[in-house]
């Protein structure tokens, strides 16, 4: 019987033992033997725990010690290693031994494994599996919570098993579910891709793996991505399927509708036009959802009337009978929604109420539609920019997936509507700039230094006479460039690209049929992202300004030049008249003279005292050329403090549009440090304008050369000196000190009393003014006048009137 | 040529004038007598009795064309001949328009004297 039971506990399926009430093993069978490839005696006691792999021995223990103080059967897991080192899965259970009592005798146990358990054993063995009822509670909570779809299917079709998820979504008991096929529910599109799949797994036993519709209990259908795997005999053979379903329904919609967003944006990004993006969505939407209609009304500019927007599945004819309805809340659905700004409902149009003064129902009706909802679209500021509408076939609540679908694509409608009203804004003020711009004859342009990049607006091709669009390179501009204009704009360009300085210039253009046009420029610098240098700017056109100053210009200088004449012309009248009193009086008193002087006889006394008077007379017109003379020295010059480079400032300032209009390309180079000095600020004012109006004039024939005018301050030992250099046509050798000869000129339109009245100021100041000719072209104008200590700390108080410390006015005046 | 000598009255502000024409006149054989002023030759007795008038046009107070105009305005008529340092044309073209025999710009010369006043007595 001992044998006999010891060969029942050596056939066993499974490692059997036993263990002392305390838990120290005192026996295990065959089997634990041949699999531990441990003797008995080895295994006793404590010696069993060397076949437990290490990780799981501490739990393992835990897990016993506390089995032993219950006194309870339990279960234990651990990997148990086989005779050839290999590890595998165990399951041990343990049950307490007592005897009449109930006194506890001591454990037996039996370790069952957990891997390839079916391989195990023969054919069959699916039912050992199935009834293994200790293995079913141990999985059974854990699959049941998983969230997919578990089930266990026979190579037939029919179901064996599932988890409580699988008969949850599907509305079935266990016995219902097995009553059926595994592709039960399957949407009708699916089925025979789920057939297909199927056979092919069951032909090559390879995993099964497909995405496809199953239909919930409450009818909608949703997607799962469906996998199966074989479980397989000893054989090899697959005894099961079991199959994990998983829901992919909200991903696949969030990819669905992602990417519909997304080509929906990608439209509106590109400037798809704004129907064409309503239309889109309104499509996308249908397809999406489903049995429904989709349109789309618009505020009008106003807001009180509705316009279209897009209908791509419903009638004109209802559409039309939408469209101009006011924004009311009677007026119908769209309209109330726009109106309240909320959303607007009707389940069922039939008794729908609102809306029968309008009439609209009957027409919706008349057309087949019987529930709809209607969504407001708001812009980003709050605004109501439409209405989204849903129509059903059947009187329905929306569903809630159509409530998110509306208010997703609500904002793409919202985006698309406002970048088509920003767009058609932006073009009437792009219109009205480009209008602005012509009519101003002004252009605007941008330019990229470094990548020497030029980009114009419309205006600036018009000014430059180009074809709009044509690649702008300074090679282009250049070649419009008035050619004596040429150095001053290849100075700017020099500066402008070195330098990252604001600049402003007016130059010509000289166009293809002879004309002359004037720009006035103006260039911003400033850095792009990458601190690479750029200009944006303006180009006017002041051709007409220009001309018009011109023509000013000269009836100024006309008029000055008839004013200077009427002025001469009253002078000379007044001196005529008091030197013709005296000349009349010696041509009678010389006529009587000679009348006496032929008398018979010669009245010689008469004619003494008439020749007497003629020499009175002829000192008496002396005397007018005396007095006049003297009426027109009487302007004293004053003396005061004055800075000469502020000085300067002000002449270059009150000449640098004579200059510019010159082609002078002027230099200042001030040094601050310079003391004052003494003098009569006007008049070095005017030696300052005459030298810089010389050296202009100087240049006017250079245009080989840019026309640079150097002018410059200094400080030397003992005094303050001012130089103005040009590059002009300089000084002949016999010019160099004549040009300071009163009446000596070169130039036809000039008296050449400048330089000799300038050289005459500069003297009374004490100063003296030279000319050098230079190096290269033109020549040098200098000037300089003792800085005095004392006459500086003088200068506060008018100074006295001697000859040694003010100008003197008849030096300056007999000088011109 | 002429058996009674005519009266000339000269009438300027500028003495160097009342001192050599009345030499000259004289010389041409023409009676003269000078006043300074209009005002002082309309209060004289030689209204009446002058033959012709050698008027200075800008004078202080009363000017030439101002006498010659009180002279038509009391109904004498006398030959005028204007002198004048100022070479106005207007001036000139005004009161020959006004009847004036001549008008003469300061210098002038003893012929165009001379030519005025034949001219003047041949009208008178």
């Amino acid at each position: 019987m001992e044998n006999e039971l010891s060969r029942v506990v050596d056939d066993l399926p499974g490692l059997v033992w036993t263990a002392l009430p305390d838990g120290q093993m005192d026996f295990v069978n065959q089997r634990w033997c041949e699999y531990t490839g441990l003797s008995v005696e080895a295994a006793r006691g404590s010696g069993w725990q060397t076949v437990i792999f290490h990780e799981d021995l501490p739990g393992l223990l835990d897990s016993w010690q506390a089995i032993l103080a219950s006194g309870h059967a339990g279960e234990m897991e651990a990997r148990l290693r086989r005779f050839d080192g290999e590890h595998r899965w165990f399951l041990l259970r343990a049950r307490p031994s007592r005897d009449a009592s109930g006194e506890l005798v001591g454990w037996c146990g039996i370790n069952t494994e957990i891997q390839d358990r079916p391989r195990a054993y023969g054919e069959g063995s699916d039912r050992w599996w199935l009834s293994s009822r200790a293995r079913e509670n141990h999985f059974r909570f854990i699959l049941d919570e998983l969230p997919v779809l578990i089930s266990l299917v026979r190579p037939t079709g029919e179901i064996e098993c599932a988890n409580s998820r699988y008969l949850d979504y599907f509305g079935l008991t266990l016995g219902e579910a097995k009553r059926r096929a595994g592709g039960h529910g399957a949407h009708p599109a699916d089925r025979a891709g789920i057939q297909a799949a199927w056979r092919r797994s069951l032909a090559t036993g390879e995993a099964y793996d497909l995405e496809c519709r199953r239909r919930s209990a409450d009818g909608v259908y949703r997607w799962f991505h469906s996998r199966g795997f074989p479980l397989r005999d000893a054989r090899g053979d697959a005894i099961f399927w079991y199959f994990l379903q998983t829901d992919i329904d909200d991903l696949k919609r969030a990819g669905a509708l992602l990417a519909g967003e997304k080509n929906l944006l990608e439209m509106v990004a590109t400037g798809a036009p704004m129907k064409a993006v309503l239309n889109g969505l309104c499509e996308f939407i249908e397809s999406t959802a489903g049995g429904c209609h989709c349109s789309i009304v618009l505020a009008d500019r106003s807001g009180t009337h509705i316009e279209y927007g897009a209908a791509p599945s419903l009638p004109d004819s209802f559409i039309n009978s939408i469209l101009g309805l006011p924004v009311t809340i009677d007026a119908g659905p769209c309209a109330m929604a726009m109106c309240v700004n909320e959303q607007v409902a009707s389940t069922d149009l039939t008794t729908e109420a609102r809306w029968t003064a309008s009439g609209w129902c009957s027409v919706a009706l008349a057309h087949g539609l019987k529930a709809c909802l209607s969504t407001p679209i708001p812009s980003t500021a709050g605004r109501v920019l439409g209405a989204f509408a849903l129509y059903y076939d059947e009187p329905r609540v929306p569903a809630p997936l159509h409530q998110s679908l509306i208010g997703q694509l609500t904002n793409i409608a919202s985006i698309a509507i406002e970048r088509a009203q920003s767009d058609a804004t932006l073009r009437r003020s792009e219109a009205f700039l480009a209008q602005g711009q012509q009519l101003s004859r002004t252009g605007t342009f941008a330019w990229r230094v470094a990548a020497a990049e030029i980009i114009w607006s419309d205006g600036v091709y018009h000014i430059f006479g180009f074809d709009t669009g044509v690649p702008v390179t300074l090679d282009l501009i250049a070649s419009r460039v008035h050619p004596e204009d040429l150095p001053m704009f290849a100075d700017m360009l020099q500066k402008a690209q070195s330098e990252a300085t604001d600049f402003e210039y007016e130059h010509r253009l000289l166009m293809p049929d002879g004309s002359i046009r004037y720009l006035h420029m103006l260039g911003h610098a400033t850095r792009d992202g990458s601190g690479r240098l750029e200009y944006i700017g303006a180009v006017q056109d002041v051709t007409d300004r220009r001309l018009s100053e011109d023509a000013l210009s000269k009836a100024r200088s006309e008029l000055a030049h008839m004013a200077r004449v009427t002025t001469l012309g009253a002078l000379t009248a007044s001196i005529a008249h008091e030197v013709n009193q005296p000349l009349s009086g010696i041509i009678t008193n010389a006529s009587t003279c000679l009348r006496m002087l032929a008398a018979n006889p010669p009245n010689v006394d008469g004619a003494r005292e008439t020749a007497r008077r003629t020499i009175r007379d002829g000192n008496r017109a002396s005397e007018v050329i005396t007095r006049l003379r003297a009426l027109f020295s009487k302007k004293e010059p004053t003396a005061e403090l004055v800075n000469l480079n502020e000085a300067t400032r002000e002449v270059i300032a009150l000449s640098l549009h004579e200059l510019r209009r010159s082609g002078v390309i002027l230099r200042p180079e001030f040094d601050d440090g310079i003391p004052p000095v003494t003098g009569d600020r006007v008049q070095l004012q005017q030696v300052i304008l005459n030298l810089l109006l010389n050296a202009s004039d100087a240049m006017r024939i250079v245009n080989d050369r840019p026309r640079q005018l150097l002018i410059k301050t200094a400080c030397d030992d003992d005094s303050v000196r001012l130089t103005v250099k040009d590059v002009g046509v300089g000084l002949r050798s016999q010019g160099v000190d004549r040009v300071f000869e009163a009446f000596y000129t070169t130039k036809s339109d000039g008296m050449g009393i400048g330089l000799s009245v300038s050289r005459s100021i500069i003297e009374s100041h004490h100063g003296r003014l030279w000319a050098v000719p230079n190096d290269g072209p033109g020549a040098t104008f200098s000037f300089s006048i003792p800085r005095d200590s004392k006459r500086t700390s003088r200068s506060s108080n008018p100074v006295s009137n001697s000859t040694d410390s003010v100008p003197s006015p008849q030096h300056v005046m007999r000088a011109s | 040529m002429m058996t009674k000598r005519s009266l000339v009255v000269v009438v300027d502000d500028d003495e160097s004038v009342r001192e050599s024409l009345p030499d000259l006149l004289g010389e041409l054989g023409f009676a003269v007598h000078t006043f300074p002023s209009g005002e002082e030759f309309l209060a004289s007795d030689f209204i009446a009795h002058a033959s012709c008038l050698i008027l200075d046009i800008a004078m202080p107070g009363m000017s030439g064309p101002d006498l010659q105009a009180e002279m038509t305005r009391r109904g004498h008529v006398v030959p005028i001949i204007f002198i004048t340092a100022h070479e106005d044309g207007g001036i000139r073209r005004s009161v020959m328009e006004r009847g004036a025999v001549d008008c003469l710009f300061k210098p002038f010369s003893e012929s165009a004297l001379l030519g005025a006043l034949n001219t003047a007595l041949r009208v008178a």
